[in-house]
């Protein structure tokens, strides 16, 4: 793997990341107001489908290169990285089961990735 | 977590949709992007190439209607539970290679999807408790 290969998985990564925090943003805006039209759902929500697109093409960049097997141990460890996030920028919630659940989960993906 | 409907716009059963259609959308992509593969050419890093792929524009649809749902997910469910419960459709791409296609699964793959189903089964727990207060 070059540090190329590595730039563009930690970045469709990060993008991805960040999209679905900007999107559940966007969807708990919905619920405190119900506008649909409020400038800041449509402004989040634009944003998340930006990132989410970035995130798309870099993966089938990706995907071009690589085999779906190799790239999935980094999708895995996904789900660590926004558990953390949601604690921190959403302030969801993080109980000690949860934690253990999503590394286990991660772990899980990328041993199955691995072999 | 608040009052949420029932029916199909139970956010579970969403849940359960948008996981279906990522699952298929995945294999389509992984068969359109290495139709059009060509990692000569300058622009392939962005993959703008594979839309040349029909499979790539199915599972774009498929892509769609699972964002949606996620949306609505999104609004319902925290993203420490549902995100983490929609990874469930990482250890259905391998079990589901297993079942159609009679792959074969070794020993270190079966431990990896044991770990992500007890994984999923720590997360699902707290909900079980969240649905009885309601």
């Amino acid at each position: 793997m070059t540090l190329l290969s590595l730039f563009f998985i930690v970045a469709s990564l990060l993008s991805f990341v960040g999209a679905q925090i900007v999107l559940k943003r966007a969807m708990e805006s919905t619920t405190k107001s119900g506008d649909l039209r409020s400038l800041r759902f449509i402004s989040r929500m634009a944003a998340g489908i930006v990132l989410m697109t970035i995130s798309f093409f870099l993966t089938l960049g990706l995907l071009q290169r690589f085999d779906l097997s190799y790239l999935y141990p980094f999708q895995g460890l996904s789900v660590i990285i926004i558990t953390i996030m949601a604690a921190i920028i959403l302030k969801e919630k993080l109980t000690m089961q949860l934690t253990i659940g999503g590394v286990l989960i991660s772990a899980g993906i990328v041993l199955v990735s691995l072999s | 977590m608040r009052d949420r409907p029932s029916g199909f716009g139970n956010p579970w059963l969403q849940l359960v949709l948008s996981v279906m259609c990522v699952l298929v959308s995945e294999l389509l992509l992984k068969r359109g992007a290495t139709e059009t593969a060509d990692p000569a050419s300058e622009w392939s890093w962005t993959g703008i190439n594979s839309l040349a792929s029909p499979l790539v524009w199915w599972a774009i649809i498929l892509i769609i209607i699972s964002f949606i749902s996620w949306l609505y997910v999104l609004k319902y469910i925290p993203l420490t539970i549902a995100f983490p419960l929609s990874r469930v459709v990482d250890i259905l791409v391998p079990l589901s290679c297993w079942i159609l296609l009679g792959e074969v699964i070794s020993v270190r793959r079966w431990c990896g999807i044991g770990l992500v189903v007890v994984g999923l089964a720590l997360v699902a727990k707290p909900i079980a408790r969240i649905e009885e207060r309601l």
